[in-house]
């Protein structure tokens, strides 16, 4: 008896080899309940995008054209614009380089490994970051003149150029990758600061580095530590050395100027690289076993997470100015802000952090201690890597979450992306003209393109490490 | 303040000294000599580094409040809370609260407030977030892409912002005063302000008005005789589950309790002679009466957020739905369960204990997120507080009164939930 090959289709696979129409067919209109879903989802879809697109093309944007500096960067002064853009091109160059270094000396460290991977590919970069490209797209064509066109052509090219000699430069150059983002980086502030704090910022910068090169190193030398903590501490040490200078103020463009989407960005970036040390120190103390430091750390960290951040910048607004000493300066309020999301944004990386460190199997503590090795260097060598290691999706999350909570310090007046919004509705030319939702919708979409390229990006991060498939 | 400093530190060095003297008292009446020296004795050392912290945090508490007490004595503050009695001087729209009663009553207002959009947007984003979960696993493309778009949306921008949509969105949906939506209602133009307004149901981009019910004569034994009725329907419910567990006959207690609960309000109403009546809003020069009012503000809150959370809550319900091993289902297969009772009695039961904890942590959220209804000038806990900011009262206190009752939301809610979620748990062998 032979069983011949039928060509039924029966075993054919339902995913492949589909004809369009079977395709439509399996997916839309499989039942009569799943035409019938499908009918009105089609129509409730039209109509949002018929009403949607047919109002964005019919609306008059004059509003955002004529407030897109403000959105951009606040009332930065006119005449230094070419700092936060000579900065951002330099920090764009510096991505370029040092992202490529570090994409090849993954792709290379898994080839020695004989895993499978992929080269990187401008389409997947494109895949990657489209919406947030999309938005400087969207922003150029609100602008007036031809100048931010040439600045962001120019920084693509810039950032083009970067990738390709990245990606081709020698090993010995590639293991400083991270240095060349962080000298990217250090430019930006360096020129945007202007030139009074230069030699501090860059002593101060260059002083975090090699601290954290040699502490990286180390890490480096264990399983898996490496990348995070030299991805980590350089940032901290940046931000920590920029939000130090900015504060005293010693150079010509602090904070109180700044405003927009650059304001909104950089509280963001400043607030988890404070928070991160902090938090990190919160979450070792939540796990200690000595009652008085474990119960300051968990008050600390419920009382923050119990309460509105509304109520800790009214905090910040009302309260942090009578906490200073009476013969002392008070801070600016963007300062006192930040000194509560720092604290904000520690509560929250601790709780993190202390899911990680509960993930890392007491196996290891045990062998480390069968090694012989202290407690502090088991912290530092065995536990931390791999807890920091397992949270860095959910570390991404938390930026994302900060980067939209920073919207709150519109609530207090800082003059943040949201906020421009608001400003720019009361102006003389667009009071009481129902403006609103055009400047908000412009204001959503920027938000929204950074948060979703980001989230994208935790996600993405989270199958490439594994978390939770091992 | 070098002074405080060397104070503390002293006070440091005499702590240290006196465990140091216990370590070696303790090492002699142990009698032993051959311990570890003091500074690597673990006993030592653990009572050492939890007194230096306490220093530490002694020191930095002590130091601000010396700052504190110093600004404000300076500015002149008193730090009591006599203030609280004081006439709050705040009217919200459309509530009975009276300017001229105390702080302590405004306050409460605005808890109420606070409760009345958990209350009513909880229960909506729940519904709105299971239904966009399932939506995002269903087998049909262009649904579960349309769910997709919404959740990708709303969970990547800020609440303030969907907050801020959602009250232009629904100021400029809905008409002005003159030109309401009225239900069976007329409008009658005014001479100047807005038009006197009747009907049952009064939409505008001021407020949504509905009909309420408003208690006559015999009311209260009215309300008597209904919850005699919900015990008994109760008792019913009961009765109708022992039935089927003993017999196995269908129980249809829903139907069941509810037919008895329905029996015994109708005849209720009739004996009583009409205890209460339909009350219909009415609104006339700026004030309004009878039914139930939502000012366009307290709309706007509760929808943002029920926006936003429910693309929060989707992600739960479907990360749950998910985990749920395929097995089970194809039991349920095996089983010759339908569809609907696939998920009713095996998928749904088991997705519900992995989506609770989470679910917590969103009502938790929701909580915290109440307190941007400032954004649009609603006046809850934080719009009160806020108010009285303006005012120039007692900031501290303020500031800590706020604090307090948010946290003590969040700890009555994780005890619930905590409460809640120890009983889903599986018991462990």
């Amino acid at each position: 008896m032979t069983i011949e090959d039928t060509d039924s289709g029966v075993d054919r696979p339902l995913h492949s080899d589909q004809t369009p129409r079977e395709w439509v067919q399996n997916n839309l209109f499989s039942s009569a309940l799943n035409s019938g879903i499908s009918v009105v989802s089609a129509v409730f879809a039209g109509l949002v995008l018929y009403f949607g697109v047919g109002w964005a093309l019919n609306v008059d944007w004059e509003i955002v054209r004529a407030n897109l500096r403000n959105f951009m960067i606040g009332q930065f002064p006119k005449d230094e614009l070419w700092r936060p853009w000579a900065g951002g091109l330099a920090l764009v160059a510096g991505v370029g380089v040092g992202s490529a270094g570090m994409a090849r000396n993954a792709f290379d460290d898994a080839t020695d490994k004989g895993l499978s991977t992929e080269r990187p590919t401008w389409i997947g970069l494109l895949r990657r970051f489209w919406p947030i490209l999309a938005f400087i797209g969207l922003v150029l064509t609100f602008t007036r003149t031809i100048q931010p066109t040439l600045g962001v052509l120019a920084g693509l090219g810039l950032f083009v150029a970067g990738r390709v000699i990245g990606w081709n430069m020698p090993q010995s150059i590639r293991r400083f990758s991270l240095h060349i983002i962080g000298i990217g980086v250090l430019a930006l502030f360096t020129i945007v600061a202007g030139s009074g704090g230069l030699v501090a910022v860059v002593g101060g910068f260059m002083a975090a580095t090699i601290v954290s090169t040699a502490v990286g190193d180390r890490l480096n030398r264990t399983v898996l530590g490496g990348k995070i903590s030299a991805l980590v501490l350089p940032a901290m040490g940046a931000a920590a050395v920029w939000l130090v200078m900015s504060s005293i103020n010693s150079f010509g463009y602090g904070w109180k100027e700044w405003g927009g989407l650059y304001l909104t960005l950089f509280v963001t970036v400043a607030g988890i690289s404070t928070g991160m040390p902090l938090g990190i120190l919160l979450a070792i103390g939540r796990r200690s076993q000595l009652p008085v430091v474990k119960g300051f750390c968990v008050m600390f960290i419920e009382f923050i997470r119990g309460v509105p951040l509304i109520s800790l910048l009214f905090f910040s607004g009302f309260m942090l100015p009578l906490l200073f000493p009476p013969s002392a300066e008070i801070p600016d309020g963007i300062t006192r802000a930040m000194i509560v999301i720092t604290l904000f944004s520690a509560a929250y990386i601790a709780e993190i952090v202390r899911g990680g460190l509960q993930a890392v199997p007491q196996g290891q503590i045990e062998a480390a201690q069968a090694q012989g090795l202290s407690t502090g260097r088991i912290q530092r060598l065995i536990v931390m890597p791999q807890a920091l290691r397992a949270v860095i999706p959910a570390m991404v999350g938390q930026f994302i979450s900060l980067f939209k909570d920073t919207s709150l310090l519109a609530i207090i007046g800082v003059a943040e992306f949201l906020q421009i919004a608001t400003i720019a509705n009361t102006q003389q030319d667009f009071l009481g003209k129902g403006l609103q939702p055009i400047t908000y919708t412009f204001v959503a979409v920027g938000y929204w393109a950074f948060a979703y390229t980001m989230s994208k990006e935790s996600r993405r991060l989270e199958t490439r490490l594994g978390v939770g498939t091992r | 303040m070098l002074e405080r400093i060397l104070r503390l530190t002293l006070i440091l060095a005499v702590l240290a000294g006196a465990y140091i003297a216990l370590w070696a008292a303790r090492r002699s009446v142990k009698g032993s000599a051959n311990g570890p020296p003091p500074w690597r004795d673990t006993k030592v050392l653990v009572i050492a580094a939890q007194v230096a912290t306490l220093g530490v945090l002694i020191t930095v508490g002590d130091y601000l409040w010396a700052n504190f007490r110093a600004r404000t004595d300076e500015i002149g503050l008193d730090l009591n809370f006599d203030f609280l009695d004081q006439p709050s001087g705040i009217s919200i729209a459309d509530n009975p609260l009276d300017p001229n009663s105390s702080i302590q009553n405004a306050l409460l207002a605005g808890v109420k407030n606070t409760f009345l959009i958990f209350i009513v947007g909880i229960p909506l984003a729940v519904l709105l977030g299971t239904l966009i979960g399932v939506a995002r696993l269903s087998t049909n493309w262009l649904l579960s892409k349309i769910a997709t778009i919404y959740v990708e949306f709303f969970r990547n921008i800020p609440t303030l912002l969907v907050i801020v949509f959602t009250w232009q969105a629904l100021l400029l949906g809905f008409p002005r005063e003159q030109d309401s939506w009225l239900i069976r209602g007329s409008s009658t133009p005014a001479d100047s302000g807005p038009p006197a307004l009747e009907g049952l149901f009064i939409f505008n981009n001021k407020r949504f008005a509905f009909p309420s019910i408003a208690g006559g004569e015999n009311f209260l034994a009215y309300q008597v005789v209904f919850l005699i009725g919900m015990v008994i329907a109760i008792g019913v419910w009961i009765w109708r589950t022992r039935t089927f567990n003993a017999t196995g006959t269908p129980h249809r207690r829903i139907l069941w309790s509810l037919a008895t609960l329905t029996v015994i309000g109708v005849a209720g109403y009739f004996a009583l002679s009409s205890p209460f009546s339909v009350s219909r809003p009415i609104i006339e020069q700026r004030i309004a009466s009878g039914g139930i009012k939502m000012q366009m503000p307290y709309v706007a809150v509760m929808f943002g957020l029920v926006l936003y959370t429910a693309s929060h809550i989707a992600e739960i319900v479907r990360g749950s739905i998910m985990s749920v091993p395929k097995g089970q289902v194809e039991a349920g297969n095996a089983l010759a369960l339908s569809g609907f009772q696939r998920y009713r009695f095996v998928v749904l039961p088991q997705a519900f204990r992995v989506a609770f904890p989470p679910l917590i942590n969103q009502f938790l959220n929701y909580t915290k997120n109440t307190s941007l209804a400032i954004a649009v000038g609603f006046a809850e806990t934080t719009g009160v507080i806020q108010n009285l900011f303006g005012q120039s009262r007692p900031a501290p206190q303020l500031l800590l009164i706020l604090m307090l009752i948010y946290l003590a939301l969040s700890l009555i809610l994780s005890a619930i939930g905590n409460l809640i979620n120890r009983r889903l748990q599986i018991v462990g062998r």
